[in-house]
């Protein structure tokens, strides 16, 4: 681990930014009629700082006019920052604490600190939480759609069994689906109709079968069942499971930490 | 001229339909977007939400939401996650896509709370502190000590003062937030995109907008979000950035107004913003940049208000309590404001503005979002989460007076359970539903999924509808969002519209679907007019005095239930216009209504055994609106 790295994972330390916080606070309080606390220094390196956000934002340097407006701005916002502190806005809002306290959880490990995890790691994950991964049942089918009732459907299914077309009422929805899953066909068509797609016979016309928009006549062409997925085919979404589970986990292990440094009572009412 | 517009037509339908949309240079290689196999033309509608806030908004924090944007996308994409107040949450039918939009002034502007202890650690003397903190408690009051010793002498490491090491700490929950959405981008399955929210306000009035990119990590992490404060506080500033963006990276973005119905009749001005005529150059400059209006969502519905439109049954959908001021109440609402904020007059003074200056600001199309600040995408009655963490699932949510910049008049049941917007895209990548979102390809609806499609064309007839109808409406026509060029010589035609309403696989039927047109006259004024054009039971519900009657009620609000037994599940007509007059500036959008159903807030008063107050709306009739259509007469 190179020093720079070192030090980048300790710039989200929660206890250095704890201890630091409550220091500076304390020392604006600690120190309210100094005459530092009357005085607003908006330095060169400060205005830089001001005209530099403005080129990122807009690929060129601020006018003198737009730079003198931006700086009364960052004025006013330290002014009220300033007596918003003073009137003691941090410690009655409760908007701020929660503020603060969400800051603080933020300073500890992110998902995106940490480090890529090797494919064993993924793959032992992925064996030990199946059920997260669980793959779908695929379909090829064809619907002709006949309507909220299943009127004429016996006429249809000889026309269409027999080689001939038969367009059906129109919907916005194709005649036509390749490789669809059960979830996406339960999302077109309803669960009902899903579920029907695993008893329909192969390679031929049947139904009436009943979705959440009536009757249909089917032709299931493609049935390929549910199969244990491959890290390869949704290593991202195995990597994304694995890196929210870490970060959760360190950043209860931070907060331990944290609690353990305080005396806890509570007192409920009797 | 016929032929032409034949030809133009039929190229963006085969060649890609960017073509319409404008150009798009140099395409940045996201992952595997090349492996998501495109159809023809755009075949089934994508279902996402443009508009979502979770713990990096200042407010959503504020209400106490817990979620960040990696539960978001793991919401949103069908994985269950557990809610701030601990209840486990799954999407029955996850999202295609999904835009989290967290407030700019959150993410950018943390200042010194926040930005102090982000620079530490390259000095020494930090270093040396850092240890002893994690030595044990008695090292840790030592440190502590020296530190307010520092401070108070001013001999605070360089570190702490150095303004640009602190611009740096800003930067990072932007680019943390990058990182996370790309993980979850999953190019033909789940459309991951960024984008933020742009907190415009003028006092109390809202005038905010939903930037999004249409791009990936390279691009997007060049810039920041954009604050809405000082100096950067106006729309001029927002399309400056967005001008900047886009010549810098190659890339694309637009901007997405919503609830222009708290803006106090401040979106939809007939004026320049702050007062004189509006020019040219601004109405391009809008319409430009903002292609899209977010019509409806949890803070109300934006569509119509029977003020303006006394003769439509159907206005007035998600008004009530949002008509009584701005966002933060600040000023209360005249009726004279309600013309600058329902979209369907916006559309209308598009065309009286654009009559002066030979340019429409108000050209745009719409979509429906949640705006929900618990960081779960719910537009459904029965899974309702809450615009906030204060209003998740409760037994006093639904009367609780909301203080979300309130205090009078607004309560919990006057926000709707909506909305969702649907995208008709040739393929589930970013690309693909950021082009339909230029080319206003999509719609809104306050939760339901239901499919709706609209063709304009000058040929269309019923037979059309026998066969291959979508592929004759690309050929022949032009999809929502679209505009009809006039054919070379009028020999009476009228335009004609295929339209097609499929209900919602496990919602409720549809009532009926209309046509709402919009037009100019000679001397300037406007109209609108609501058709009904297609309907359950036409044997039964004849039309008197022009409208189709009521379609009934089964809601039983006791049980929060209701039955299909009335309505239809799809409705389908080719309708043409009536009263069209070839010289006179129109739009027209389709408005779909389905039967009366219960509300959310009859779901929490099932759930919890609740007495609501008489004038609580327990059941309403949810919809769908398109995007216009416009006819420009010849030249």
């Amino acid at each position: 681990m190179t020093w720079r790295t070192r030090s980048e994972r300790l710039l989200r330390d929660p206890l250095v930014h704890f201890a630091v916080l409550g220091a500076l606070i304390f020392a604006l309080f600690g120190n309210a009629t100094g005459a530092d606390e009357r005085r607003i220094v908006i330095d060169a390196a400060r205005v830089e700082r001001i005209a530099g956000q403005y080129a990122q934002n807009f690929r060129r340097a601020p006018s003198a006019e737009e730079l003198d407006a931006l700086i009364r701005d960052d004025v006013k916002e330290e002014v009220y920052y300033r007596e918003a502190l003073r009137l003691g806005l941090d410690r009655d809002d409760e908007v701020v604490r929660r503020r603060m306290r969400v800051k603080m959880e933020a300073f500890g490990d992110t998902a995106e600190d940490i480090a890529a995890p090797d494919d064993a790691t993924l793959e032992r994950w992925l064996a030990a939480h199946p059920e997260r991964f669980a793959g779908e049942a695929t379909y090829a089918f064809d619907q002709r759609y006949l309507g909220a009732d299943a009127t004429g459907a016996s006429a249809a299914l000889s026309e269409l069994r027999a080689g001939r077309d038969f367009a059906g009422a129109a919907i916005p929805l194709p005649a036509q689906f390749e490789a669809v899953g059960a979830g996406e066909a339960a999302e077109l068509f309803g669960d009902d109709f899903a579920v029907a797609l695993d008893r329909l016979p192969l390679g031929a016309w049947s139904g009436p079968v009943t979705s959440g928009l009536g009757q249909h006549l089917v032709r299931v062409r493609v049935r390929n069942a549910a199969t244990p997925p491959k890290l390869s085919a949704i290593r991202q979404r195995v990597e994304n499971d694995w890196r929210a589970a870490i970060a959760r986990a360190r950043t209860e292990r931070a907060y331990r930490a944290l609690l353990e440094r305080y005396d806890l009572v509570i007192e409920k009412p009797e | 001229m016929r032929r032409i517009g034949k030809l133009v037509l039929a190229a963006c339908a085969t060649a890609a339909l960017t073509a319409c949309g404008g150009s798009f240079g140099g395409d940045e290689p996201t992952k595997s977007d090349a492996g998501v196999k495109l159809s023809e033309y755009p075949e089934r509608v994508y279902w996402g939400d443009a508009h979502l806030h979770t713990s990096n908004s200042v407010d959503a924090f504020g209400f106490g939401v817990r979620l960040g944007p990696e539960e978001a996308l793991r919401f949103a994409r069908g994985e269950e996650v557990t809610s701030t107040l601990g209840l486990k949450a799954k999407l029955a039918r996850p999202l295609d896509f999904l835009v989290i939009t967290d407030h700019s002034d959150a993410l950018g502007g943390t200042k010194a709370l926040a930005e102090a202890p982000g620079l530490l650690i390259r000095d020494p003397v930090m270093k040396r502190w850092h240890d002893m903190l994690n030595a044990g408690p008695e090292q840790s009051l030592r440190a502590t000590a020296e530190l307010i010793d520092a401070r108070a002498h001013n001999k605070l490491p360089p570190a702490m003062t150095d303004d640009a090491t602190a611009a740096k700490r800003t930067r990072s929950i932007w680019n943390d937030h990058i990182d996370t959405v790309e993980r979850y981008n999953e190019p033909g399955k789940f459309t991951a995109m960024l984008g933020f929210e742009f907190t415009l306000m003028d006092g109390g009035k809202n005038l905010h907008r939903n930037v999004i990119f249409r791009d990936g990590k390279a691009r997007v992490k060049s810039v920041v979000p954009l604050g809405a404060w000082g100096a950067t506080g106006s729309t001029d500033a927002l399309w400056n950035y967005m001008d900047a963006y886009e010549k810098h990276t190659g890339g694309r973005v637009l901007a997405i107004p919503h609830n222009s119905n708290l803006s106090n009749g401040l979106m939809f001005e007939m004026t320049q913003p702050g007062g004189g005529a509006m020019t040219a150059a601004y109405a391009r400059r809008r319409s430009a940049h903002e292609p899209l209006v977010e019509i409806t969502q949890i803070k109300g519905d934006s569509e119509a208000h029977p003020f303006l439109s006394p003769n439509d049954e159907f206005a007035g959908y998600g008004v009530a309590g949002w008509e009584l001021g701005d966002l933060a109440m600040a000023e209360a609402k005249t009726p004279s404001m309600f013309a600058g904020e329902y979209v369907r007059e916006a559309l209308k003074r598009g065309l009286a503005i654009e009559a002066k200056t030979g340019v429409n600001p108000y050209k745009f199309g719409v979509i429906g979002s949640t705006d929900a600040h618990t960081a779960l995408s719910t537009a459904d009655e029965n899974n309702y989460f809450g615009k906030h963490t204060g209003v998740e699932p409760s037994a006093t949510r639904a009367l609780a007076p909301q203080n979300l910049g309130t205090r009078l008049g607004r309560f919990g049941w006057h926000y709707l359970a909506s909305g969702y917007a649907g995208v008709w895209a040739r393929g589930n990548t970013r690309a693909e539903i950021f082009d339909a979102m230029l080319r206003k390809e999509v719609y809104a609806t306050t939760g339901p999924r239901m499919t709706v499609r609209v063709f304009g064309g000058w040929d269309f007839k019923p037979a059309d509808m026998k066969r291959n109808w979508v592929r004759a409406g690309y050929r022949r026509g032009v999809p929502m969002g679209g505009s009809l060029m006039p054919p070379k010589r009028m020999r009476g035609e009228r335009p004609s519209f295929i339209v097609s309403a499929l209900k919602d696989p496990i919602g409720a039927n549809l009532d009926r679907v209309q046509v709402v047109k919009g037009w100019i006259d000679k001397a300037g004024a406007t109209h609108e007019k609501v058709f009904d054009v297609a309907w359950s039971d036409p044997a039964k519900r004849q039309p008197t005095g022009g409208k189709v009657p009521a379609v009934g009620d089964t809601v039983d609000v006791a049980h929060a239930s209701y039955t299909n037994a009335i309505g239809a599940p799809e409705l389908m007509t080719v309708w043409s216009d009536p009263e069209f007059e070839p010289t006179m500036k129109a739009f027209y959008y389709v408005r779909v209504i389905e039967i009366p159903t219960p509300t959310w807030v009859a779901f929490d008063a099932l759930r919890y055994k609740l007495k609501l107050p008489p004038e609580v709306t327990v059941k309403g009739q949810e919809r769908a609106y398109t995007s216009p259509i416009w006819y420009d007469p010849p030249k």
